[in-house]
């Protein structure tokens, strides 16, 4: 090798290794190879290079969107959150452990006591499966995982997912550059993570990856005009079905998509490929899930699509017509007849099956998004949800930080180049975010719209200013072929006199860009480490001294229930705790989260709302053994019992008209303390709450009976309980559980 | 498809108006109505649509997005005041509260419409430095455009990092 080292650098590489003289070849034989090797093993091209990037860009964005949801399972422990997804848990668990059938047919007589649930019929399975195919993959493999811990986890493992898809996405519509941004975006984005933290077992962790997987594979489909993407979509299709009720948008948007590219004139056999294999095929995947049944056909928020896919039909006859027909003339009148008939024979049939009541008129939850005044007026349970407000500009900011900015520049650049694919996005960032103004929850369904409309505007403005910045000073040479060629056609070419300056300035840009997204990561996991990762069951305070105290009173009060009751008790509670009663303290309760029987929603409000003895007897007549209540007196929780009392009463009110709304208000204010009404102070919700309260010094001060959730001392301090004893509190007061008396012996 | 072309040359000679017309109803119109109704003789052309230019509906999206992001939704059902008022303990005298203190999701009008104006701002900014870039024009303009784009984002990213740590001053710390 020494003798022949001077060919062998010059056969292999003309300018590279002239580092190492030909005189020290000689004593340094070893050394000399070793850089040699590494030179040459590292001197890749371009396309290499770039996929090497490209790919540990993933990489990176992949880890990244799993562990920045993670600080929850690090500050407290691996459990799940909320009250939602203690029914997905609790169904998860049983689906592992008796089977799918069993799931499939399971009647569940431990919630709505006496009516009991058909839980194979009312949920969408698409979750709980995915997770029990990971719990048996993982148990295949000889991983002895608790199923807890894979329901745990698979929100965040579905969010890294996202951003594989997001980058495909971003790929199809603009290029790779804006793929990979859209994939950094997406995975840090509040928006999304607030719903998709480490334990919250929700259908939307894994319904936003089928929603994003869904419309890149149809825009795919569009996009090639391939039945094999088409009928891929229409499997996407399917899984978003199971997974989540918000299909329904799927299942709009694309339509309306359809309509605004004939509209505007892009009619193509490739759209009417990928629109007809994607719609039959999903339309008979989707009526595979019991909940959602024959709704496709019946129902009036999936009419568009059918209306859709008859025009469609139209369109292609009409097109086939004139490629037969040599008369442009003959052509027109043809087709105005023709489209005046076929609109004419929708609007009857249309008019026909809404009259005739085969056609469902839109549900009240859908319905208020096109008119958000009406679930104010007409269904209180659907106002009362907090996650169903409006929502104010401090919500968008919150949740989106620089995107706000980014989506209105980067719907510029997609209207500057109007395709297809660019079409999509814009009409889906558009009719997301007017739903995410309408309803707070659904800033999680706008954000991958959001995050790859800004990583469109990011992408093309950094190409810009790098494109400036790299000019070189092309004055004299006539190869300035590579800057006319990346520039598309426009000309930069007049940055003569100026270029220092232009490129100086280009170079400052781009650090006020990086400056730009770097305080959007740290915006991003600020708001993750301090607002969305609170596991709503333990709830954390700072103690005097700077400390932190947690509350873990919920889970000690199920775990009560759980081992000193009779295991046929029955409890009574509102229904927000339905689920987690259920799911940890095993026992039966008489509503819960699901919120479909209003009615019975009632009688528990009108129970907890009257007097002692009145609600007695409704809690005779539904059989309760235990009625448990949440108060924050002691703690100065806000989300306790005190607190949802109104909308108890309004929904009680609703429908049973004896409970009056006023009769519990002073002048129009709810008070709790001397001043408030008479009603108010002697019902059980209240008797039940502050039973001994007007014993307990609660802050240094202030008199016994202060109620630091409200801030006031309260009214009536010595309350006697006839019908009910106090069974068990917990430790900070947060939940207390009350023994219903069976009835007096007559003698 | 062959007696398509016969029925047009009957229809043409018999039609000295429009276009040949296929329509079955069309013959006994022209003798129940109209064979003792005679029409006045109309210069009236159909409006012809014609789509508006991508940036006519851009500029219409970007008033939409200004009114969405201000929060018009959460104006219109909750109805909060346009700007809200504390009353001074001390000298008893009203002072105005431009930021809804104490919630994440709660607004006055005026507070959404500024930051909305703030957010709109930026994004009018980014596009200003995109014209400036890419276009043929006379130098003093693409300068003034640059000028005006690097000052509108770095005025809005301000502006709305203020208001956010107005409105909630536990940010970011």
């Amino acid at each position: 090798m020494v003798g022949k080292a001077e060919p062998v650098n010059g056969s292999v590489k003309p300018g590279s290794s002239q580092s190492i003289p030909a005189a020290m070849q000689g004593p340094l034989k070893k050394p000399d190879l070793i850089p040699n090797l590494s030179l040459k093993t590292l001197k890749l091209k371009t396309k290499q290079q770039e996929l090497l990037i490209r790919v540990s860009i993933l990489c990176l964005v992949y880890v990244l969107a799993f562990i920045t949801r993670l600080f929850s399972v690090l500050r407290y422990e691996s459990m799940i959150h909320e009250f939602d997804p203690y029914f997905n848990y609790r169904t998860t668990l049983f689906l592992t452990e008796k089977g799918f059938y069993e799931f499939w047919n399971w009647f569940d007589s431990e919630s709505w006591y006496p009516l009991g649930r058909i839980i194979g019929g009312t949920l969408y399975p698409g979750l709980m499966v995915t997770a029990a195919i990971i719990y048996w993959l993982l148990r295949f493999l000889r991983f002895a995982i608790h199923i807890r811990e894979v329901c745990v986890l698979t929100a965040p493992f579905f969010a890294s997912n996202t951003t594989l898809v997001a980058y495909f996405f971003g790929k199809e519509v603009w290029d790779s550059g804006a793929g990979l941004v859209a994939a950094a975006l997406i995975a840090i984005c509040p928006g999304y993570i607030s719903r998709s933290v480490a334990g919250s077992y929700d259908n939307e962790g894994v319904a936003i990856f089928a929603l994003l997987l869904t419309f890149y594979l149809f825009v795919k489909a569009v996009n090639t005009g391939s039945l094999a993407w088409a009928l891929a979509s229409a499997f996407g299709y399917f899984y978003m079905v199971s997974a989540w009720g918000g299909y329904v948008f799927i299942i709009n948007l694309i339509p309306l998509y359809v309509l605004v590219l004939l509209i505007t004139g892009r009619y193509s056999v490739r759209l009417y490929v990928a629109y007809n294999s994607m719609y039959v095929l999903g339309m008979l995947l989707a009526m595979q899930i019991r909940f959602v049944g024959f709704q496709h056909v019946q129902s009036g928020e999936h009419m568009a699509a059918m209306g859709v896919f008859f025009l469609l039909q139209v369109f292609f006859f009409l097109d086939w017509v004139k490629h037969l027909l040599s008369d442009t003339k003959l052509f027109q009148a043809f087709l105005r007849i023709t489209v005046t008939t076929a609109i004419g024979v929708g609007a009857i049939a249309l008019g026909v099956g809404t009259a005739s009541g085969y056609i469902s008129p839109w549900t009240g939850r859908f319905y208020s998004l096109l008119d958000p005044t009406y679930a104010k007026d007409h269904i209180p349970i659907i106002a009362s949800v907090s996650e169903h407000q409006p929502t104010a500009w401090s919500s968008f900011m919150f949740d989106f930080h620089i995107l706000l900015f980014l989506f209105p520049a980067g719907l510029y650049f997609c209207f500057k180049r109007l395709t297809d694919a660019t079409i999509f996005i814009v009409m889906y960032g558009l009719t997301s975010m007017y739903f995410a103004g309408v309803m707070v929850r659904l800033i999680l369904v706008a954000t991958p719209a959001v995050c790859l409309i800004s990583a469109i505007a990011v992408s093309a403005t950094i190409k810009n200013l790098t494109l400036v910045a790299r000019a070189k000073n092309k004055v004299t040479q006539t190869g300035s072929a590579r800057g006319s060629s990346s520039s598309k056609g426009s000309s930069k070419a007049s940055l003569d006199q100026s270029q220092p300056f232009q490129r100086n300035g280009a170079i400052a840009l781009l650090f006020g860009a990086f400056y730009l997204l770097s305080k959007y990561a740290t915006h991003c996991t600020w708001v993750t480490s301090e607002a969305y990762s609170s596991p709503s069951i333990v709830l954390a305070a700072r103690g005097a001294h700077g400390n932190r105290v947690i509350f873990d009173d919920y889970r000690e009060a199920y775990f009560w229930l759980r081992k000193n009751t009779p295991p046929d008790a029955k409890v009574m509670s509102w229904w927000d705790y339905g689920y987690q009663i259920t799911a940890m303290g095993n026992r039966t309760v008489i509503v819960d989260n699901n919120t479909w029987n209003n009615t019975h929603i009632a009688t528990v409000g009108r129970a907890m709302s009257s007097y002692e003895n009145e609600a007695y007897e409704i809690m005779r007549s539904l059989d309760v053994d235990y009625v448990l209540v949440v108060f924050g007196g002691v703690t100065g929780y806000s989300s306790d019992d005190i607190n949802k009392f109104l909308w108890m009463v309004r929904i009680g009110g609703g429908v049973f008209p004896v409970i009056k709304e006023p009769d519990y208000l002073v002048n129009g204010e709810y008070r709790v303390d001397k001043g408030a009404a008479p009603k108010m102070l002697n019902c059980l919700m209240y008797k039940l709450s502050y039973y001994r309260f007007g014993e307990l010094t609660t802050e240094y001060g202030k008199p016994p009976g202060y109620d630091r959730a409200r801030g006031v001392e309260i009214g009536n301090k010595d309350i006697k309980l006839e019908y009910l004893e106090e069974a068990f509190t917990t430790s900070n007061w947060i939940v207390r559980i009350y023994k219903v008396k069976p009835p007096n012996n007559r003698w | 498809m062959r007696s398509k072309p016969e029925t047009q040359s009957h229809t043409a000679a018999t039609e000295p108006l429009s276009s040949t017309s296929m329509d079955p109803i069309f013959p006994l119109l022209r003798i129940l109505p109209f064979g003792f109704l005679r029409p006045p003789k109309l210069r009236l052309k159909l409006p012809t649509l014609t789509l508006p230019s991508p940036m006519t509906v851009y500029a219409l999206v970007l008033l939409t997005y200004f009114m969405v992001v201000s929060g018009i939704v959460y104006d219109v059902i909750v109805e909060p005041p346009g700007i809200g008022s504390t009353q001074d303990r001390a000298t008893g005298s009203v002072r105005p509260v431009v930021f809804l203190p104490g919630r994440v999701n709660g607004q006055y009008i005026v507070e959404g419409l500024s930051s909305g104006f703030m957010f709109v701002l930026g994004g009018v900014g980014v596009v200003l430095m995109d014209l400036a870039l890419d276009r043929n024009r006379a130098k003093s303009v693409k300068v003034s455009y640059a000028t005006a784009g690097i000052a509108s984002v770095v005025i809005a990213y301000v502006m709305s990092m203020l208001f956010i740590r107005i409105k909630i001053p536990a940010y970011l710390r």
